[in-house]
């Protein structure tokens, strides 16, 4: 952040910023007593780019543009911003896996623009001839030295730049410990026998093969990402063991966790964080025998219908100052210093957020390999129709 | 037996009370109560995916609402007068659209007109003289194609049953008098199933709005309505979809009241 | 213009309409059924009957949907007939309409928004807080085959109620009157003269909504939690999750043969039963 906010404490940054959630106190209001304006303009001073042009907008790039995204994965205000500076309106299509998102590119005529894909399915869409590659020079926000490769890393098939994150994170589960008499688990093998015990009825897993599965294998500590038919076979059998006990089969887990009619979840980072935030007894564990570590891309369609407003938002996403308020909304870590710079310590020590080294470093990227496995494909179906 | 009649009505109206009751939450949760607002009409009315959803939906079913009404009475009155083979094939044709899942017709135009796309989109830029051929897409084409399909085939199924109850001597004896064919159905035919055309209009229009499953697969980048509420019930559920929903059940029973009203005025007035 | 070709024009775009919408697409499966998955999903042509082969691997999905279907057709009947006979023969006619409306008015609200209420109704704040109060403890409604049960009753209960009430209401009421003067017991009059009656709406209730059950997606989808599967949700599944159009078009195929076949069996059973009637369903 530059010296002029220095005058904000972290406490009253996080306050305010909960007053700004809450609706008690407006954008600007937010905004100018964090520093955060401040920040903005001066950054906006500095990259040109950055100031909202109208010219640039109204007709020509259009006034639309269609994103296929995650759920809870946005600052709705920011599309607002977006929209006023470019006219541009953001049509949002939210999805659940990225096999279905995979399926509605296959089947053609998305009529997207601009999708978020997740690491391990980037090869295959380019395989698959579904993605174009990303034209650097028309992303002026887009500042390659700025991105820990660990995560951006994957966007670059063939040295071609074919997707720039978009936030990182991991897959681990949400527990409401007051169930639980206060304790706090803390690996796999207690989610799955915990599931068929006391939590009987009130776990929910994830819609879709790569955690469902992986992290059942996780379970008799095999790869997360394995596709050897003998550990599958004793991952389907602890799965079709846990059915019974399930709450549900789905991603959607917010809305049940929240009204306490399931206890615990296969949860992502942001929504960990964001339950926890409300619901302080609501904890984000990483199983200590690992799991998934991922990250996300925004990449554009072959054949978009908009292209130049695919651009200009990816670019407009890719603000530092827009990102970090993106990120201070939904809860999920970036891979940009630059708009790590902007973030309070807070955030950048929060636990949930950035877990400690020994457990990050058990995690594992998903391989493209468990998209297209169809063993493991029809494994979930199995487990689904059980 | 009233009690019990009470009881269907309560189950019936218990979950509209509950998406009513939730429009007015004060809060952003659909499942917990935080005082009284109606702020959430005013962000579902404001906001453009509503809206967008909302005309795209009422165009879809307008459209194929017309097109299953018209081309629906045109078959149904043409196969009064064929038989054999055709007509054979025909019944089997209408048998079948209306017996098919939803889902499987979904799916069934999905592959289907993504593959015939796959043939013609090649030919079509290859005679395309200048400039960029336009390109076979799935989007409002398909969607209102695939549901004029299942309420054509209602429709004459419907017009059908009129016609089978209608009195043949009436036509014959207007073409014995010499009337034209056209003459025949605009003042004999036409005004007699009239009331089954209207009937079916409805339904089309009815099924169309309300579809979900069909236009999940065929609808291409274009929200319906359902295709939005979907969406949004999977982001997890403000009270703005309450107010949707409640919106539509309001509009609908004005719109109700009002063709009541004006249709026993009209019939005092004749 | 002769009377046939006038009526070929007529039926032209009728025609039109289903060879491009119906002959062409069910073609279409047809022939990928019998294709094979390509690596990353999708369809490879091929010629072989692997996909119907592996049929038995979704087993389980059309066997809960042939068990939910009927059971579900048969709860709506069983909910819906003493609804459509107060309608038709006791409640006051000054009423009758309005009544009559007040069934099909909650189908103008989407199904989708329909079901997520039942969602709030079925979870743990609903009605099993209500029963907790009175001192039921810890019953679980939602995401159960039960919760499915009461969405399909609750989605489909007008399509029974109305083709029902049609029948009822056209029942000559001196029928029943003369049943009761020649000394048969109200029971006896209504399965002697009521029911019989009203067989053909009966009949025609219960084909709408079992065919609208056998295809179902959304309501095992919003109220079973993903754990009750419909053939409808392995379809969505097979083309949305794991991208096996091959397989998926076998599916589809046999569900739509399997349909034929129990809606023919039973539209010949009910002309059976009811061969003096001309009325019988709708078809």
């Amino acid at each position: 952040m530059t010296k002029d906010n220095d005058h904000i404490s972290k406490r009253k940054f996080m306050e305010e910023l909960y007053r700004y959630k809450r609706g008690s106190v407006t954008r600007r209001h937010f905004l100018g007593v964090t520093g955060l304006g401040t920040a903005s303009a001066v950054l906006a001073a500095a990259v040109p780019a950055l100031r909202p042009r109208r010219a640039w907008a109204q007709g020509d790039i259009g006034d639309r543009v269609v994103l296929a995204t995650w759920p809870n994965y946005h600052d709705p205000a920011n599309f607002e911003a977006f929209t006023e500076a470019t006219g541009a309106a953001v049509d949002v299509n939210v999805f659940g896996s990225n096999e279905e998102m995979l399926a509605k590119l296959q089947a053609g005529g998305s009529g997207w623009d601009v999708f978020v894909p997740t690491n391990y399915t980037i090869t295959t869409y380019v395989g698959e001839g579904l993605i174009d590659p990303l034209d650097a020079a028309r992303m002026a926000n887009y500042d390659a030295s700025a991105f820990d490769p660990r995560f951006a890393g994957p966007g670059i098939v063939d040295n071609t730049l074919y997707a720039v994150s978009k936030n990182w994170g991991t897959t681990g589960y949400a527990i409401n410990i007051s169930k639980n008499d206060n304790v706090t688990p803390t690996s796999w093998k207690e989610f799955w026998d915990m599931t068929m015990d006391s939590f009987s009825g009130r776990t929910m897993v994830h819609d879709y093969q790569l955690t469902t599965i992986g992290n059942a294998l996780k379970y008799f500590g095999y790869s997360f990402n394995s596709v050897d038919p003998a550990e599958l076979a004793d991952a389907e059998k602890l799965l079709l063991d846990a059915k019974p006990h399930l709450f549900a089969i789905n991603s959607d887990y917010q809305p049940s966790m929240r009204s306490g009619d399931a206890w615990m979840t296969m949860c992502w980072t942001g929504d960990g964080k964001q339950m926890n935030r409300d619901m302080p007894e609501i904890v984000y564990v990483l199983g200590k025998e690992g799991g998934e570590l991922w990250s996300d891309f925004y990449a554009i369609p072959k054949g978009a219908p908009h292209l130049d407003a695919a651009y200009a938002l990816i670019d407009f996403l890719l603000t530092p100052e827009v990102n970090a308020k993106e990120a201070l909304f939904h809860g999920y870590p970036v891979a940009d210093s630059r708009v790590n710079a902007l973030l309070p310590a807070e955030v950048l020590n929060d636990p949930i957020l950035y877990p400690a080294a020994e457990l990050l470093d058990a995690l594992e990227f998903g391989a493209a390999a468990t998209l297209t496995d169809p063993n493991r494909a029809e494994l979930l179906a199995r487990f689904k129709s059980a | 037996m009233r009690i019990y009649a009470a009881f269907v009505y309560i189950f019936l109206y218990l979950p509209i009370g509950v998406i009513a009751l939730f429009s007015f939450n004060a809060g952003r949760h659909a499942s917990q109560l935080q005082g009284f607002s109606t702020q959430w009409y005013g962000k579902a009315l404001n906001n453009p995916f509503v809206m967008d959803a909302l005309q795209t939906s009422l165009i879809v079913a307008l459209v194929s609402a017309t097109c299953a009404s018209v081309f629906g009475t045109m078959a149904a009155v043409a196969l009064q007068g064929i038989r054999g083979p055709l007509r054979t094939t025909f019944d089997l044709l209408i048998y079948v659209a209306v017996m098919i899942p939803g889902i499987v017709i979904g799916i069934a135009t999905l592959i289907g007109l993504v593959t015939l796309f796959d043939q013609l989109n090649p030919v079509l830029a290859a005679i395309w003289p200048s400039g960029t051929p336009p390109q076979f897409s799935m989007g409002y084409g398909s969607l209102i194609a695939a549901h004029t399909l299942f309420t054509m085939a209602l429709v004459i199924i419907i017009i059908r049953a009129r016609l089978a109850g209608m009195d043949r001597a009436l036509a014959e004896a207007s073409s014995d008098l010499y009337a034209t064919p056209m003459g025949t159905f605009r003042q004999v035919t036409l005004p007699l199933i009239f009331p089954a055309i209207l009937a079916g209009f409805l339904l089309s229009f009815t099924f169309s709005f309300d579809d979900f499953i069909i236009a999940f697969f065929v609808a291409g980048s274009e929200t319906t309505l359902p295709i939005y509420v979907f969406s949004s019930i999977r982001r997890g559920v403000t009270p703005e979809i309450n107010a949707i929903g409640t919106l539509v059940l309001a509009a609908s029973l004005i719109l109700l009241v009002t063709a009541q009203v004006l249709l026993r005025s009209g019939r005092r007035r004749g | 213009m002769t009377q046939r070709s006038r009526n070929l024009l007529l039926l032209a775009p009728a025609g039109a309409w289903f060879l491009v919408m119906l002959v062409i697409p069910l073609t279409v499966v047809l022939i990928f059924s019998f294709g094979e998955r390509g690596a990353a999903g999708g369809y490879v042509p091929a010629f072989t009957l692997d996909q119907y082969a592996n049929l038995p691997a979704r087993w389980a999905a059309f066997k809960n949907t042939l068990i939910l279907a009927p059971a579900g057709t048969l709860a709506s009947l069983l909910i819906a007939y003493p609804l459509a006979y107060y309608l038709a023969v006791r409640a006051d006619p000054r009423w009758k309409t309005v009544l009559l409306v007040l069934v099909i008015v909650p189908f103008w609200t989407s199904i989708l928004i329909r079901s997520y209420a039942w969602i709030f109704l079925l979870g743990g704040r609903g009605i099993p807080a209500l029963l907790a109060a009175i001192g039921i403890e810890d019953v679980r409604l939602i995401n159960t085959p039960f919760a499915v049960l009461i969405g399909i009753v609750y989605g489909y209960l007008p399509l029974m109620v109305f083709p029902i009430f049609v029948n009822l209401d056209r029942l000559d009421k001196r029928l029943l009157e003369a049943s009761s003067d020649l000394g048969a017991s109200p029971w006896r009059t209504f399965l002697q003269v009521t029911l019989p009656m009203s067989l053909p709406g009966i009949a025609t209730g219960c084909l709408l909504v079992f065919i609208l059950l056998m295809g179902e997606f959304l309501i095992p989808a919003i109220l079973g939690g993903g754990k009750v599967f419909f053939v409808g949700n392995a379809l969505v599944d097979l083309f949305l999750q794991s991208r096996n159009w091959a397989f998926g078009s076998a599916v589809a195929a046999t569900l739509v043969i399997l349909m034929l076949v129990t809606v023919t069996a039973y539209m010949r059973l009910i002309r059976r039963l009811g061969a003096q009637r001309e009325d019988v369903a709708l078809m």
